[in-house]
């Protein structure tokens, strides 16, 4: 492998960790947002014992999400100052918005959900969450701007050797951005969906005490993953055409990105017929036992076809960086070393890797151990025993 | 338009020394606390809050001065040295009371708010020509202004002491001597004033949000018994 091909897999290695965590986080805010007003409205102990396990698995989910963003963030800067020279005028923006204006308010009002139970008034504690998924909503939308702009440069014009700023409004209404935007958000819901249904899945199988915490969780995770998955489907193939209107061949000769697409349409489909009948049944879903192992088993799978889906997006932008206007091996740090792609290489995806797995232990066992040990939320006036969670 | 937005730049910069400075300089003093349950509790409410001040930063440097980021990779050493650093730094945080044992991530949380200061040193250094020596001295004064920032914040939080805002500043200062030096060539390496104006107009209406989020942290968590959720 050579100093590019170390680049590239860096990126696609530390992105994909990145979505992982992101998806959830997608799908999780809204649910949790929604879980934290009806415990507001009702101030009744299940409510509060959902809205603090959810939160909890959603917080340390959103941790990773954090470190993995700041290493992408700037391996523009370190491995890609070849499309910053070229189009950072234009491409820079939509980044730079996405930090201050979406961003720095989402991990701020994070903080305040946090660190606030027992100290924020309780509608403006729940106006935190909500402000948290407006915000991770909006960070996803410049985000899919950005990459909007790399497999359509809409909105921009040649000025000798470089593209500038010509039209923003052409670079939010971007083909390749219309559907592909409300594609991921959907793909988001289906995550969060089926991971809430699995986990609660889990606790019904196993029997533990919280039966009616978990049927209720299993219920609102059928009806989201119904949601997620029907217009994560209709939303795919809508983009269809808008995409191959500005990407005619992106699905040709690019084994890769051929491979990606069929595989997730495929997945999608399953999983889309999975919500549509657990839905038929979702009255009784959390009493049938023998469903249980089954949808536990599933739970992975949106994952896989989100990471599927990116493989399908940016695999079928190869050779270019910018669509027929700058290719990756011209994007390329300039003499940018071997050693220094090795070292970064390591320090990234060696790291990130190996708190990857940590973090989802993490959120194996705090799942396996229910709603009784939440450290989220935890009344600090009152005498508790020592919480691991 | 360059001068605001090189303003910008610079109260982020200077406001990520100043805020995030204290979180580091108590992870530096971590390993001579006494009660580091309480220390970390104290910066708790405010990291998240603090270290996106860097990534704002970021974000101004590619939408506002692109040109200028070959700074990063011009010294890519040192600035993959800050991301390992910060990032094992905040995982330490998130799975001290929750995975394997606690000293083993005060360590973690110490070595890499040490490896955050030093790659500042190497980095600002860099930035000018210094040598490898210097940067890291410069780091090293880093990381003892932010100890000195660290402790004052914890008299003030945890027993009542005067206001760290003294400290703050001195915390700033190793970051404010770069921007003063190199103000005029990052002015003259500014986008070009169509993406300038776009940027303004979408972020202007948001500032006062973002003021807002920011003073009610120091509000909510300034006083009151101590948090322990990291």
């Amino acid at each position: 492998m050579d100093v590019l091909d170390l680049a590239r897999l860096q990126f696609a290695v530390t992105g994909s960790l990145h979505f992982l965590f992101v998806v959830l986080t997608l799908g999780l805010a809204p649910l949790v947002a929604i879980m934290h007003t009806r415990y507001a409205r009702t101030g009744s102990t299940l409510d509060e014992r959902t809205t603090r396990f959810w939160g909890q698995i959603y917080v340390t989910n959103y941790a990773l999400g954090i470190v993995t963003g700041i290493v992408m963030e700037f391996q523009f800067g370190l491995s890609w100052s070849g499309l910053t020279h070229y189009a950072g005028d234009v491409f820079g923006a939509p980044l730079a918005l996405e930090t201050l204006i979406a961003f720095f308010l989402e991990s701020t009002f994070l903080g305040l959900w946090i660190f606030g139970w027992h100290r924020l008034p309780k509608w403006l504690h729940v106006a935190t969450i909500w402000l948290v998924t407006i915000t991770a909503y909006a960070s996803a939308f410049w985000i899919m701007v950005a990459n909007s702009f790399l497999q359509h440069p809409a909105g921009a014009v040649r000025d000798g050797d470089v593209l500038r700023l010509d039209d923003f409004g052409a670079l939010l209404t971007n083909p390749s951005l219309s559907m592909a935007l409300p594609h991921v958000l959907s793909a988001g819901l289906t995550v969060g969906g089926f991971v809430v249904m699995g986990a609660s899945a889990y606790h019904l199988f196993r029997r533990t005490p919280d039966q009616e915490l978990f049927s209720r969780s299993m219920r609102m995770g059928i009806w989201t993953s119904f949601a997620g998955t029907m217009m994560v489907v209709g939303f795919g193939f809508a983009q269809f055409g808008p995409v191959t209107s500005v990407q005619p061949d992106k699905f040709v000769d690019r084994p890769a990105a051929a491979f990606g697409l069929g595989m997730m349409i495929l997945l999608g489909h399953l999983l889309q017929l999975v919500a549509l009948v657990l839905v038929i049944v979702v009255k009784w879903a959390p009493r049938w036992r023998f469903l249980h192992p089954l949808i536990v088993l599933v739970t992975p799978l949106p994952f896989v076809a989100a990471i599927l889906g990116w493989i399908a997006r940016e695999e079928g932008r190869q050779p270019w960086m910018i669509w027929e206007r700058l290719k990756v091996a011209d994007a390329i740090t300039p003499g940018l070393t071997g050693g220094q792609i090795i070292l970064s290489f390591a320090g990234f995806v060696g790291v990130l890797t190996l708190l990857t797995v940590a973090n989802y232990v993490l959120i194996v066992r705090i799942i396996r151990r229910g709603p009784h040990e939440i450290a989220l939320g935890e009344n600090p006036a009152a005498p508790a025993p020592a919480l691991t969670f | 338009m360059e001068i605001l937005w090189f303003g910008v730049l610079a109260l982020l910069l200077i406001g990520y020394f100043a805020l995030e400075g204290f979180d580091l300089g108590v992870g530096l003093l971590l390993p001579v606390t006494a009660d580091r349950d309480r220390a970390i509790g104290a910066i708790g409410p405010f990291v998240l809050a603090n270290e996106v001040w860097l990534i704002a930063v970021a974000g101004v440097l590619f939408g506002a001065f692109p040109a200028c980021e070959h700074a990063l990779s011009a010294n890519y050493t040192a600035v993959v040295l800050l991301l390992v650093s910060w990032v094992v730094r905040d995982m330490g945080l998130w799975f001290r009371r929750r995975l394997f044992a606690r000293a083993f991530w005060e360590w973690v949380i110490a070595l890499g708010s040490l490896g955050v200061c030093l790659a500042w040193g190497l980095f600002l250094a860099g930035l000018a020509g210094f040598s490898f020596p210097f940067g890291l001295l410069y780091g090293l004064l880093i990381a003892a202004l932010f100890v000195l920032h660290g402790r004052r914040f914890l008299d003030w939080r945890l027993t009542g002491g005067g206001s760290p805002l003294v400290t703050g500043a001195l915390a700033a200062v190793p970051a404010l001597v770069p921007l003063v030096g190199f103000a005029g060539a990052v002015v003259g390496n500014a986008a070009p004033s169509a993406t300038l104006t776009v940027m303004t107009f979408m972020v202007l209406p948001f500032v006062p949000v973002m003021a807002g989020a920011q003073i009610w942290v120091w509000r909510a968590f300034g006083k009151g018994p101590v948090p322990t959720y990291f």
